[in-house]
């Protein structure tokens, strides 16, 4: 397995023998398609961080996620979010496949 | 190192997204043209009404040839949300008025997307999206050609009725 990507808390790897990739999340590893990739970009996109800044929006700052059509859950504050999203917007960018990489924001 | 990422997905993500948010305008664009048709049925405009039923369909295959692109390119398509639909129009005047407003919103969005799929290098994308243009030069040009007949006719009167028959002739 080759690593594309380490944020602070997360990492990215490809699986080439598997054709899919894994996400450390600590805890726990998730095995990914790239589709299943491309769908946890697009709720992590979705998520609207200024929420977490707002106690009427975001009473706790958290945010549940779920993967891989609900086999996985994750519950993630603040911080675990916004290292989430320079994973993966990162890991594209490593990819080859988006070109604009996101600023650190967490570290 | 085998590259998955790039035999799975054969555009940008950036153009992806851009994509995505042109699935939603054409929706958007689709629901706003049925809210016509409905407007246009109530005051008596049974021509216009037509007209504007077939433009909700176009809209809708203008989003389904988007859709299907991102589905052959390995991408992501997120089925629309579309809210905030204006059912109020003061006269048909200001529908066809309110179409060309649209029309123009779109191609500015579609000219957006290829400017931005050029700077990415995504060449894929950028020729998927020859179509569209033209399309919207097509799009544009009927709304203005409606515009103008409404002027020459004049709603005084007969007027009215005269522009909604004469629509006919932009509906094949
Ligand atoms: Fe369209
Ligand atoms: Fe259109």
């Amino acid at each position: 397995m080759n690593v594309i990507f380490q944020s602070t808390y997360y990492t990215l790897y490809q699986a080439a023998n598997e054709r899919c990739f894994y996400i450390d999340f600590g805890q726990k590893t998730v095995r990914m398609s790239l589709c299943q990739l491309l769908a946890l970009r697009h709720k992590l996109m979705s998520i609207n961080i200024e929420d977490h800044f707002d106690s009427d929006l975001n009473a706790h700052g958290f945010e549940v996620l779920m993967l891989c059509n609900k086999e996985h859950l994750f519950v993630l504050n603040t911080l675990e979010i916004l290292d989430l999203q320079r994973l993966v917007y990162n890991s594209f960018v490593s990819l080859g496949l988006a070109v604009g990489a996101m600023e650190t924001v967490t570290s | 190192m085998k590259d998955i990422a790039r035999q799975s997905m054969s555009i940008k993500v950036e153009s992806m997204d851009l994509l995505n948010g042109q699935i939603k305008m054409e929706a958007h664009a689709s629901a706003t043209y049925l809210a016509m048709a409905s407007w246009c049925e109530q005051n008596g405009f049974f021509t216009s009404a037509k007209f504007f039923f077939k433009q909700a369909e176009e809209e809708r295959e203008h989003m389904m040839k988007i859709f299907n692109f991102l589905v052959d390119t390995g991408g992501n398509p997120i089925s629309p949300e579309v809210t905030g639909i204006n059912h109020d129009y003061s006269s048909i005047v200001d529908v066809f008025e309110s179409t060309l407003e649209h029309e123009v919103k779109v191609t500015k969005s579609i000219h957006n997307i290829v400017k931005k799929a050029r700077e990415l290098g995504d060449f894929a994308t950028e020729r998927f999206l020859d179509w569209f243009v033209m399309e919207q030069i097509e799009e544009e040009n009927t709304v203005r050609d409606i515009l103008d007949m409404i002027e020459v006719t004049g709603t005084e009167g007969v007027g009215l009725q005269m522009i909604d028959n004469k629509v006919l002739d932009w509906i094949d």
